[in-house]
């Protein structure tokens, strides 16, 4: 099963586990298979429309899926995804 | 309440200071004990952003990734970001609200001169639309 690496403060929607093993063909489907155990989730990682939040960005493991078929990327057992918000500021 | 500890806390000071003009970006990894948060320790980034760099900072996402294994193997969180506001106060602007994200304290440190002056602590919402200030010991 693939990995999904949970950041800190999601933690607490999803039985407050670091890690959490999916299955699915796609990053989208691991994705989806995730927020379907942990519904809570799914508010803080997409918006209204269904789209993941604008600051949210999701790595197959080193590599930025919106660099290869989003959320269409395929996905194989020994990967681990990861969830990383985009940043920046000024004043 | 984040409470920042000495050697962390220095670190963020002078990554702030050394950048200066420029402002600075940084992760803060600790622990989590419910609405206590302890950062031990700090980790300067390079700010990514491509223009003018004194008044704007942006993170790579995949600098924070690494933040955040490094965390992981630590036995720590990624809990907070800081940034620098040199020449000015540390206040949460509309411009860090726009590009902010509700899952971390984001600490903002005000340097001015090239010299620390203060800091303030802020928790977005997930609509970017509001930052409330959360008390902060360092």
């Amino acid at each position: 099963m693939a990995k999904i690496l949970i950041p800190t403060p999601l933690r607490q929607y999803c039985d407050k586990k670091d890690t959490v093993e999916v299955t699915g063909a796609t990053v989208g489907e691991a994705l989806n298979a995730l927020t379907s155990a942990h519904a809570e989730l799914k508010k803080h990682l997409y918006n209204d429309e269904g789209k993941l939040r604008s600051f949210v960005n999701v790595y197959l493991n080193d590599e930025d899926i919106r660099y290869i078929k989003k959320e269409a990327t395929p996905l194989a057992d020994t990967d681990t995804i990861s969830i990383v918000p985009s940043i920046a500021g000024g004043r | 309440m984040i409470q920042i500890d000495s050697e962390a806390w220095q670190v963020m000071v002078s990554h702030a200071k050394s950048t200066y003009p420029n402002e600075c970006c940084g992760a803060m990894l600790g622990t989590i004990d419910g609405d206590n948060k302890s950062v031990k320790v700090s980790v300067p980034i390079e700010n990514a952003f491509t223009g003018v760099q004194h008044e704007r900072y942006e993170l790579r996402p995949e600098d924070l990734l690494k933040a955040d294994r490094e965390a992981r193997s630590r036995s720590m969180d990624l809990i907070g970001i800081f940034h620098s506001h040199p020449d000015c106060d540390a206040y949460f602007s509309e411009t860090d609200l726009k590009n902010s994200c509700p899952w971390y304290s984001f600490v903002v440190l005000s340097i001015y001169k090239g010299e620390f002056d203060h800091a303030n602590s802020f928790l977005p919402n997930a609509e970017q639309t509001e930052a409330v200030k959360e008390e902060l010991k360092y």
